[in-house]
């Protein structure tokens, strides 16, 4: 696939030791604009949108950040934790801002799936439709989300 | 055949053209020629105009601070630019309060210098310089904290405060294209200025804790920039309150050496959070300060220790200990230094006890 000189830093960007040690896009070899693409026909599927997904995801954020690095309890069902982490990270795809480094942790008490994300994840899921390639230490699985979500 | 090589030909010429064109364009539209740099109204510098502010002023040895290398994605080069900046970028808006930008607060790294510029910067940072240093000793603090000794040789010397940090230069290596620098707050006095001392907590898949915790030797060489940062000792009687977590102990440690060389007589209390007993450091250090200092007090908290671990101190969470340690709240200043979290927690709680907010100073790790 022909990439345009944006796509081409994005790309690099994304590469590992360029804003993270391990990169964006683990062993995928997928240009990252086909794994967005598959994503999103995964969401289609689903019936849900990235966009609600990202906005479940900073309100939990945001109940993490307010609990001083402990547990809690929201809702009755997510079990809810953020590892505290010095530093900030910046959107691969060149999107003004940084973001947290630390990591939130949600377990969906009624079916006990787990996921863990950073504040930049939420982002290049809201903005971007991005979940990270397959393999990527900080990958997503949209289907996985959706469960501790909203699943039951 | 003729008319395929004549478009080939004609389509070549053109490029070229074109490309010609750009050159010649880029050199006259974008040679800005010789621009001043008017500093605080006293120190002007000549420059060659066409780059960025930051790293202009960065090749005239004055260092505003920077963690992204000018990629405008630390939001930390600020200055007030008083004429000459053009406007406000949409790269700088994420990074500037309303009145930070009616205040003509700029990042540096976003403006291009293409006329004569008037820039105010704070005073001390004439005082931040490049520094060479020789890794003298890493000591293990825990199984996810080191401890630098770097001792200076170009410049040989640092005048800092206790509380203020240095950005370390990781060059590129193995796992990262390109150097970064990253911030960390000095542990050592500020009276032993041949060397200083960093706490650094390895970050999972950091670039610069990797470095240091995997590459780093010691005998090696290694930069950094500073002293950085408005986190010190404010110079009052008033009774103090230390309040630190995780790797947050460093700048705190500076603190209280310096208060204990000077034979300080004001009050202080210093609460330590951590989760478990593996994560205390320095414990015997500040229980020898406690026994040296008369009116110093050192309380580590922890909020999760292991059942076996026979640990008999404190449980629970910073805040609620607070109240135990603050005698004439009008009359106190606290010093915070870790997570978010735990800084906005304590703050509510301080202010809830009536320490002024303007007595409230910390140094967050986001």
């Amino acid at each position: 696939m022909k990439l345009t000189p944006r796509e081409k830093q994005i790309q690099a960007r994304m590469q590992p030791g360029a804003i993270t040690i391990n990169g964006f896009l683990g062993d995928d070899e997928r240009h990252f604009h086909e794994i967005i693409s598959d994503d999103r026909r995964t969401l289609e599927r689903l019936g849900i949108t990235a966009q609600e997904l990202a906005d479940k995801m900073k309100y939990l954020t945001d109940r993490a950040f307010d609990n001083y690095d402990e547990t809690m309890i929201v809702e009755e069902i997510y079990e809810v934790s953020y590892n505290t982490v010095r530093g900030r990270l910046i959107c691969p795809f060149m999107h003004p801002g940084s973001y947290r480094k630390g990591e939130v942790v949600v377990k969906n008490l009624k079916n006990n799936l787990t996921v863990k994300w950073t504040p930049l994840s939420v982002h290049m899921i809201e903005v971007h439709g991005f979940f990270e390639g397959k393999g990527s230490k900080n990958r997503i699985e949209p289907e996985i989300l959706y469960r501790v979500l909203f699943g039951n | 055949m003729v008319a395929i090589v004549t478009t080939v030909a004609v389509l070549s010429g053109l490029t070229g053209f074109l490309a010609l064109l750009l050159i010649l364009a880029e050199s006259v539209v974008a040679n800005y020629g010789e621009c001043t740099i008017e500093i605080n109204k006293k120190k002007k510098l000549e420059v060659i105009g066409g780059s960025s502010l930051l790293s202009l002023l960065d090749e005239h040895g004055i260092y505003l601070a920077s963690a992204c290398g000018g990629r405008g994605s630390c939001g930390y080069c600020k200055c007030t630019v008083l004429d000459g900046g053009g406007p406000v970028l949409p790269t700088e808006k994420p990074f500037l309060s309303i009145e930070e930008q009616e205040a003509d607060v700029r990042l540096a790294c976003q403006i291009k210098v293409k006329n004569d510029i008037f820039i105010k910067i704070p005073e001390e940072i004439f005082n931040i310089q490049q520094y060479k240093a020789t890794v003298q000793k890493i000591i293990d603090l825990t199984y996810d904290i080191k401890e630098l000794h770097l001792k200076l040789f170009e410049p040989p010397e640092i005048n800092f405060k206790a509380g203020q940090y240095v950005q370390l230069q990781t060059p590129a290596y193995e796992k990262s294209r390109q150097p970064v620098s990253r911030a960390y707050s000095i542990s050592s006095s500020p009276e032993h200025n041949d060397h200083i001392e960093l706490i650094i907590r390895r970050v999972p898949d950091g670039i610069c804790t990797t470095y240091v915790f995997d590459y780093l030797r010691e005998g090696d060489s290694i930069e950094f920039t500073g002293p950085f940062g408005d986190f010190y000792i404010r110079e009052t009687e008033a009774d103090m309150i230390f309040v630190a977590g995780g790797s947050g102990k460093a700048p705190i440690k500076a603190m209280v050496e310096l208060l204990h060389s000077q034979n300080s007589r004001r009050r202080m209390a210093y609460l330590f959070g951590a989760r478990t007993k593996k994560d205390l450091y320095y414990t015997e250090l500040f229980d020898e300060f406690q026994k040296k200092m008369q009116n110093f007090t050192f309380v580590p908290i922890l909020s999760n220790p292991e059942e076996d671990s026979e640990w008999k101190g404190k449980t629970g969470f910073i805040p609620a200990y607070l109240n135990d340690y603050i005698k004439d709240p009008e009359k106190t200043e606290a010093y915070l230094c870790g997570s978010p979290g735990m800084i906005a927690a304590v703050e509510k709680k301080l202010l809830e006890l009536n320490i002024p907010k303007d007595k409230i100073y910390y140094d967050s790790f986001a």
